[in-house]
């Protein structure tokens, strides 16, 4: 694979099942980045990922990992999967599971061994790892989960809803994780419907609705594209009446409305606003408290999007 | 937790770009390694200790009580055959070959092995071996509990004791083990209900159509006609004993369809059989390839 090219190509890619059709003419590419997977339920993420890994076949267009045709022994060998199912061989413990699956790396069995114990000590399971994983709480299978696609060190690593069971410092220190793959050169897709989680977490987002790529890039931008939809912004600041009159005369300003001891302001050209308001605030007696855009988030894109 | 990816120091295993992708070999051993290992885990094999001690004490009581009527080499090679080789045999080899491949792909942890860079083919080859493997012991050790319970009848054999009966039914079933297997993982790739097919297989070709005479023109196609073969090939038995393994058999065809059942020549059993058994994992092994278990088709 030439250096800096794309670890994941997905190109003109369709699915079908039976006169189902599941993923629709989508074309993507992802680097050495984070990358969000973002749509609902049954629009065909895991679809999507399973074509990468190669669990599947594109019906239609090509998908390329590392380089490599998805599905080939090469591909196979680049690239990490942790499945948002919680099926795992029961009666094995988490290392010799991750040991398991190393052997089909071509890993000696002390080497899968150690390997083993390694990544799963990193991921938090070093005190659990020798027990059954029947016995495992649900974060502690999803870590054995998360080990399984590291374990063997790929380049490229797709993680569907890799947050789900979790504890909150687990997934700070999950996303923590996720945020350092690519300075190791590894690439990252990960689908998440925790959206404010996966908004920490990526450099942009691929959005998914209906089996088609809705949109594709960083969540500031996606949202500069939606001119229809004024950004709506909350205005904490001493004389609000006198503010909002003053507000209201501006082009930008589409609505004004009070909102407990705030105001609700609907702008559109939100970057010209943003100037005038920025003079007017260092004029303003008394101060501006708080500028909050409510609907830049991931979330608020996102269904506007879908709508 | 830190950093899995990170904190990889140049010790703690080799580079992705320095492992060698495990071969075809290699990968049918681990696979068939694995498969045995698992299989420690199914509970109906806990209970095969009880089952085979349970076996010997009635089959040595059923030895007291048909004393005078059948002579233990008789008694030995009825229930062998009808016990162990038409429904034992069969029914825990197809319930283990089918609760290992079909198993795995229904809970979906066959996805992690499809995920490696290795050929699905060699893992299934890997499964049909430890099956084999495990169904076989089985049968061995279920023989010898038999052979053994009869054989403390010593008054029931008057011709002195015959061990060449063990072995030739140990063989026997050796074979019967292999294809039965390779019909197990064969239903386990392929059908959404394989345990279903696999009690049609049994009851509806292997007890029914197995049982027909020569002109019925169907036993070919299964695997209790080529193994009955087997065995009066290598126990040679009288008349009566004859009929008793072969009811439906006319006289003339007896000696003559046993005959040479383990030659290495175009119809004789031990060939049909190896062509059945390899038939049947060629029929295994593309669907296991080729077939997207994901697919919402299947499900």
């Amino acid at each position: 694979m030439s250096s800096g090219g794309p670890l994941l190509h997905f190109d003109g890619v369709s699915k079908w099942y039976g006169s189902v059709a599941a993923l629709l003419d989508v074309s993507f590419e992802v680097r050495t980045e984070v990358v969000g997977l973002v749509g609902k339920n049954g629009v065909g993420k895991s679809t999507l990922m399973k074509l990468a890994v190669g669990l599947l076949a594109p019906s239609q267009g090509r998908v390329q990992v590392c380089g490599f045709d998805s599905g080939t022994r090469e591909a196979r060998a680049r690239v990490g999967f942790c499945p948002d199912f919680d099926r795992l061989y029961e009666p094995l413990s988490g290392v010799t599971f991750v040991a398991w699956m190393l052997r089909y790396h071509g890993y000696t069995a002390t080497e899968a061994e150690r390997r083993g114990e390694e990544v799963l000590t990193e991921l938090g399971l070093a005190e659990n790892m020798r027990r059954p994983i029947r016995e495992y709480s649900k974060g502690m299978r999803q870590r054995v989960r998360l080990g399984q696609a590291l374990a063997h060190r790929p380049q490229f690593v797709l993680l569907d809803e890799p947050m789900t069971g979790l504890d909150p410092v687990a997934r700070a220190e999950l996303s923590q994780h996720i945020r350092e793959l690519p300075s190791q050169g590894v690439g990252v897709l990960v689908s998440s419907h925790v959206l404010h989680e996966l908004e920490a977490v990526v450099d942009r987002v691929v959005l998914v609705h209906q089996g088609r790529l809705l949109a594709s890039g960083k969540i500031a931008e996606l949202r500069d594209q939606l001119p229809e939809r004024p950004h709506r912004l909350r205005v904490k600041a001493a004389r609000c009446r006198e503010l909002a009159a003053q507000l209201t005369a501006w082009p930008e300003v589409e609505g004004v409305s009070f909102q407990a001891e705030a105001l609700e302001v609907s702008v559109s050209g939100h970057r010209g606003f943003y100037e005038r308001f920025t003079n007017l605030a260092a004029e303003w007696h008394g101060g501006i408290q708080e500028l909050t855009p409510l609907d830049d988030d991931l979330a608020a894109v996102f269904g506007y999007l879908v709508e | 937790m830190t950093s899995p990816a990170n904190s990889a120091d140049a010790n703690a295993g080799p580079d992705r770009s320095d492992v060698a992708l495990p071969t075809a070999a290699a990968t049918v051993f681990e696979s068939a390694r694995q498969t045995l290992l698992m299989l420690r885990y199914r509970r109906v094999l806990w209970y095969l200790p009880i089952a085979l001690a349970v076996f010997g004490a009635l089959t040595f009581v059923l030895a007291g009580l048909v004393h005078g009527r059948i002579s233990g080499h008789d008694l030995f090679c009825i229930i062998a055959w009808w016990g162990l080789g038409t429904v034992v045999v069969p029914w825990i080899t197809l319930f283990l070959g089918v609760q290992t491949v079909h198993g795995e792909i229904e809970d979906r942890t066959s996805q992690y092995l499809f995920l490696r860079p290795v050929r699905r083919v060699p893992l299934l080859l890997g499964k049909w071996i430890a099956i084999t493997l495990a169904a076989s012991a089985m049968a061995w050790c279920a023989t010898a509990v038999l052979f053994v319970a009869i054989q403390a009848r010593a008054d029931l054999w008057p011709d002195g004791r015959q061990p060449h009966l063990f072995w030739s039914f140990g063989l026997v079933l050796t074979f019967g083990a292999m294809a039965y297997a390779a019909v197990s993982v064969f239903f386990g790739a392929t059908f959404r209900r394989p345990l279903a097919w696999a009690a049609f297989f049994v009851v509806g070709l292997q007890m029914l159509t197995a049982n027909l005479p020569v002109s019925a023109g169907l036993r070919q196609v299964t695997i209790t006609d080529h193994l009955r073969r087997m065995v009066l090939d290598l126990i040679e038995p009288d008349r009566g004993l004859a009929h008793a393994l072969w009811p439906a058999e006319r006289d003339e065809s007896l000696v003559e369809l046993s005959d040479g059942a383990f030659r290495f020549e175009s119809g004789s059993p031990l060939v049909s059989l190896l062509i059945f058994t390899f038939i049947c994992l060629a029929l295994a092994a593309y669907r296991y390839a080729c077939t997207e278990y994901e697919s919402r088709a299947r499900d």
